[in-house]
């Protein structure tokens, strides 16, 4: 633990400083620390109804804690509005998969680069010159950065309503990546897939967070202790809106509180499917 | 769009060729064929009175488009988009008769077209100012909201106010001459048809090319998940103003091309039934598709026309018939609407999806 108090500023990207969040008399969220640094796996762990999905929506802004602050790249972000955080380098995946059912994995891929692109009503029902050249260049990012690599070649005319859900949770994944966010929030984006499919998302994970074109920090919420374990820098435990430690993946294993709140008394790696 | 079949040994290249609208050699060809038949067959083959069919399809397309634009594609449904048809056709009619306009401009016939514009701009403000409330409000409420629009506009501000102008009662006439393009008085239904002609391929076409740029795929987000949409990065009020803008500015331009058919023009051209009715047409043709918007213009104004022509001939014999004529029409509006919803609920264009696809890839259609 004494790693974190060393921690020079600079490298903080995200900081949470006593956040609470009240839903009337349940405390949701009841004053939860937590800091994140540039280029880290951070886990949140914590047993269902813990308040872990409230804390990312308290931090990607669907949520505003009545108490606290929340600091993104050292700056607070307490009133900054949802899409403004996804324009500052913030983007997030959902538990429940939020695709665009409607749009085809393409367009669900190009509506994350909303962000980069330029073009408005006039210059885009025109759609000549600066806006065609500039839907080529995106397209160009999307195949060869992110379709390759989540390998998706085969369904990118699909639309995302028609997919099974496992490959649904592959396009909101690339949807997030799109925005080419420093930290990405990754609301268990394993639940529902089966040990394949688990392999190759614990696979991607890696791969963005370690990837220098990519390098990004990820906030991981998830429930498979085996791929939490040995995907994480650092894990967050909470419970009942309480946060009972943060600390390395060993640290966490060996934390008798941890044990008793969540972990069990068993073998981890026998709760592994 | 994008999941055009392409025949055998044909490849794109490029994402360039993959982005185009008419991707084969085939398509391109339907679509000049198209044009020709647009431009030369029909204008050829038709007489007056189909003419003036066609021009009443161009105007139900031209209002449902705006309709499709926030209903199928930004998910606001909306009641009230006569309201911005009369907005336009009022700030059109009255910027002809009442605006000093330059000797200049007048000769050279560009009054009507800048007005066209002018109105479409007007019409284009005021739904903003009404798609207001849809930052807040969602579904049924907005429907309420976007009522009001119709109400406060047509039955208030227009009958109580703005037909007072000049003092001659309810309605506007519009003395012959005065719709004048370029060298061309518009008169007749030919030049009327020519001039619908244009307006429906240019705003179909830019609504198309938003729709695949970086405006419409916002709508589209809008529409399928508001909430994850805000989260990749859309303002989502914001972006629902612009669709209201975008509908509302297509209304305008609508109603102020139909100006040009009429020879007065009065509240009662833009009741709320006709609100309702632009609605019907988007249900029959298929939400979200602006083929869909196409077909039910054309499946709506053609049922109607062949209904009238069952009950003249009729009329001698029953005569009540052509007295509740207007009870018969709305009526089978109902009728249409129900019996699509029940057996072809996305709509008209879903089938011509399906036969289209039926051809490409016989004979192994599985």
């Amino acid at each position: 633990m004494g790693g974190a108090a060393a921690v020079q500023e600079s490298d903080v990207i995200l900081e949470l400083k006593d956040v609470a969040m009240y839903f009337g008399k349940v405390a949701a969220l009841a004053g939860a620390s937590l800091r994140v640094r540039r280029g880290e796996i951070h886990s949140v762990i914590g047993p269902n109804g813990a308040g872990k999905t409230v804390m990312m929506n308290c931090i990607s802004g669907l949520y505003r804690p009545q108490k606290g602050e929340i600091h993104f790249k050292g700056e607070r972000v307490n009133d900054v509005r949802p899409y403004e955080r996804a324009v500052r380098g913030m983007s997030r995946t959902f538990q429940k998969v939020e695709v665009f059912g409607g749009m085809t994995v393409l367009d669900n891929i190009r509506l994350g680069r909303h962000i980069h692109l330029k073009s408005g009503i006039l210059s885009g029902s025109i759609y000549a010159g600066k806006t065609a050249r500039e839907e080529i260049e995106n397209r160009q990012f999307i195949e060869e950065e992110i379709i390759d690599l989540l390998e998706i070649e085969h369904i990118r005319h699909k639309p995302v309503g028609m997919l099974p859900y496992g490959l649904q949770k592959r396009v909101e994944l690339g949807r997030a990546l799109a925005l080419k966010p420093d930290l990405l929030i990754l609301d268990e984006p394993l639940a529902g897939l089966n040990l394949e499919e688990t392999e190759d998302m614990a696979r991607f994970v890696l791969d963005v967070n370690e990837d220098p074109r990519w390098n990004i920090t990820c906030l991981l919420v998830e429930h498979d202790m085996g791929v939490v374990m040995d995907l994480s820098h650092r894990v967050f435990v909470l419970n009942f809106g309480n946060m009972i430690m943060d600390g390395t993946p060993q640290e966490v294993q060996n934390n008798p509180e941890v044990i008793k709140a969540y972990l069990g008394e068993e073998d981890l790696y026998a709760t592994r499917r | 769009m994008s999941t055009t079949f392409l025949p055998c040994g044909e490849y794109h290249q490029n994402y360039h060729e993959d982005h185009a609208w008419w991707q084969t050699r085939f398509i391109k060809g339907k679509m000049i064929a198209l044009m020709l038949m647009l431009f030369i067959g029909i204008p050829y083959v038709a007489d007056e009175y189909w003419l003036s069919v066609c021009n009443q399809i161009g105007y139900t397309a031209l209002g449902a488009l705006g309709v499709q634009l926030l209903i199928g594609f930004c998910g606001q449904v909306t009641l009230g988009h006569a309201a911005f048809l009369a907005v336009g056709a009022y700030t059109s009619t009255l910027l002809i008769l009442e605006f000093p306009w330059p000797k200049l401009l007048l000769d050279l016939g560009l009054a009507y077209p800048l007005s066209i514009f002018i109105a479409a701009v007007a019409a284009g403000i005021w739904s903003v100012i009404f798609g207001l409330p849809s930052a807040k409000v969602k579904g049924f409420y907005l429907i309420l909201t976007t009522m009001a629009a119709q109400f406060i506009t047509v039955d208030f501000v227009i009958t109580q106010y703005i037909s007072q102008i000049g003092g001659r009662g309810q309605a506007f006439s519009l003395p012959p001459g005065t719709i004048k393009i370029g060298p061309w008085v518009i008169d007749s239904d030919l030049k009327i048809y020519y001039m619908m002609i244009a307006l429906v391929i240019v705003l179909t076409a830019a609504v198309l090319n938003l729709l695949r740029s970086r405006v419409g795929r916002a709508w589209v987000a809008i529409r399928d998940n508001d909430i994850s949409a805000e989260v990749m990065g859309i303002n989502v009020v914001q972006y629902k103003l612009f669709a209201f803008f975008v509908a509302g500015f297509i209304g305008g331009v609508a109603g102020a091309f139909w100006i040009s058919n009429l020879a007065a023009i009065s509240p009662e051209h833009f009741p709320w039934f006709w609100s309702l009715w632009l609605v019907g047409v988007i249900l029959i043709g298929g939400v979200g598709s602006i083929h869909g918007t196409i077909f039910g213009s054309i499946f709506m104004v053609v049922v109607m026309e062949l209904l009238q022509m069952a009950v003249i001939p009729l009329a001698a014999s029953y005569p009540k018939l052509l007295m509740d004529f207007l009870f018969i029409k709305e009526a089978a509006f109902g009728l249409a609407i129900c019996a699509f919803m029940i057996f072809e609920p996305n709509g008209l264009a879903y089938r011509w999806w399906q036969t289209k696809n039926y051809f490409n890839l016989w004979p192994f259609s599985y």
